[in-house]
């Protein structure tokens, strides 16, 4: 069952691209019309942080790395997801919804205390627990968002960028759930102990808190410019399927809690949505931003210029 | 240990003036904008030179190295935590001290004295870049988070991952 993460870093380092390598004036910016600009900017802006808030994660991944090999993907897979962000913020220049310093948008409440989140406590979860969150995230809010974007715009220069991401993404999921594979393989008595320090309740409060609203929030957004949210359903749905798959995942407790959490999300009848996530999302959208603190640096490296001198 | 494979990536597809070995040492940078290729202890000795006279600096970090401000005569095991103070001390910004700690399980290289590296990193115009680098181009490099950096010069450190075979020599750990 051994999966040559050599042979995938030496892909991944074959497969790099750049925002340089692509003409960001070419036509086709015309066809995002008033009407879809106004209807996408908030979308936009939610994708580009999510992308951003993503690639923060896998720095806290590397840090946890079982092989340097590994280590070395997930930096890359940082740098990445850092690249898709800037191409998003650089494709929301293109379509006039920045300004003319090309500022990036405010990120909304819910990305905020995910910022705050991995800023505090990222680098200290233990491995199962970021490693099964984030291919959640990713077939999620990843998948599924970028899937509505090319449905919705027919600019070519959209659809270039996201050939580009589809196939880095592709890779980012293929290698999230052969890492999982590896640690569901190793030692039941590592795997109990690694559950139980999830179970802090800084861990589970911030799941409640910063994760669930997440993807509410993402599918209000989605609802809310007249999409069908049953997409964002049949991409969170590709995280149980991905794993099923697996010969060991099915070992690592925390991937049979986020895919039970997933099922919840999927079932818009489950009293998941009514008691706990749609609360959630009123109740975050009233913490005052301010309260959070400052930052880390990183929230700064965002840029939609392909060439920097 | 290393995790770094074999790169397709070639320094010859770069036009400007490209530095290799000691070529570094004892010049003036005087208006240029210089990139410097190198891990974290060999970084160390060339950015605090560099840094004097270039008008900008952009320092691509392949791997951070521990330091020490001074030499201490510690034993092994007080080494590391030394240099963690000292890191702690020098660098106020928690998200440029996190690039610039080592992964302690895949980096067993005892600390290296240095005392000029954090300092030059402060210095305006210069850049700490951790991102990989992944081509040269004919104007400067390109970086895995899909920005071309433009530079007039680039100095590549002899542990680089992109120093070729002949200019490769070991840095003194």
């Amino acid at each position: 069952m051994s999966f040559d993460f050599d042979a995938m870093l030496q892909t991944i380092k074959d497969k790099q691209w750049s925002l340089a390598d692509i003409d960001w004036d070419a036509p086709g910016a015309e066809t995002v019309t008033d009407e879809l600009r106004a209807k996408m900017k908030p979308f936009m802006a939610d994708l580009v942080w999510i992308e951003h808030v993503g690639a923060r994660g896998f720095a806290s991944l590397a840090t946890k790395a079982p092989t340097p090999t590994i280590r070395r993907i997930y930096e890359y897979f940082h740098a990445e997801e850092q690249k898709h962000a800037n191409a998003e913020l650089a494709l929301m220049k293109r379509w006039g919804m920045l300004d003319e310093d090309g500022t990036p948008p405010e990120p909304n409440i819910n990305v905020k205390l995910a910022i705050k989140v991995l800023d505090e406590y990222g680098d200290g979860l233990p491995l199962t627990g970021l490693a099964t969150l984030i291919p959640l995230l990713e077939c999620a809010l990843d998948g599924a968002l970028v899937k509505f974007l090319l449905d919705e715009v027919s600019d070519p220069v959209c659809h270039q960028v996201f050939r580009h991401i589809n196939s880095d993404e592709a890779r980012h999921i293929t290698v999230d759930f052969q890492v999982l594979e590896l640690i569901g393989a190793g030692p039941l008595h590592k795997l109990v102990i690694e559950s139980v320090a999830l179970l802090k309740p800084q861990v589970v409060l911030g799941l409640i808190v910063v994760f669930v609203p997440l993807i509410n929030k993402m599918r209000d957004n989605i609802v809310a410019m007249g999409l069908p949210e049953q997409k964002l359903y049949n991409a969170v749905k590709r995280f149980a399927t991905i794993g099923s798959r697996g010969d060991f995942t099915q070992r690592i407790p925390a991937y049979h809690v986020l895919r039970a959490q997933a099922a919840m999300v999927v079932d818009r009848t489950s009293p998941y949505h009514r008691l706990l996530a749609d609360p959630m999302v009123r109740l975050t959208s009233l913490v005052p931003a301010r309260l959070l603190g400052k930052p880390q640096a990183w929230v700064d490296e965002l840029t939609h210029e392909p060439i920097a001198s | 240990m290393s995790a770094v494979t074999s790169t397709t990536a070639s320094a010859a597809d770069y036009d400007g003036l490209l530095l290799q070995g000691g070529q570094w040492r004892g010049r003036s940078f005087t208006g240029l904008r210089v990139a410097v290729l190198a891990p974290g202890r060999e970084a160390a000795l060339i950015v605090p030179d560099v840094v004097r006279t270039a008008r900008s600096v952009k320092v691509f970090q392949e791997e951070p190295d521990w330091l020490v401000a001074w030499h201490l005569p510690l034993p092994r095991l007080l080494a590391r935590p030394a240099a963690r103070l000292s890191l702690r001390w020098s660098v106020p910004d928690p998200w440029t001290r996190r690039r610039l700690t080592p992964d302690g399980r895949f980096n067993t290289r005892r600390p290296r004295v240095d005392g000029r590296y954090y300092a030059a990193l402060r210095q305006p115009g210069c850049t700490l870049i951790t991102w990989p680098v992944y081509a040269f181009v004919p104007d400067g490099v390109r970086s895995a988070e899909g920005i071309e950096h433009r530079v007039d010069c680039i100095v590549l450190g002899t542990s680089s991952v992109f120093a070729t075979a002949s200019s490769r020599e070991d840095v003194p750990a």
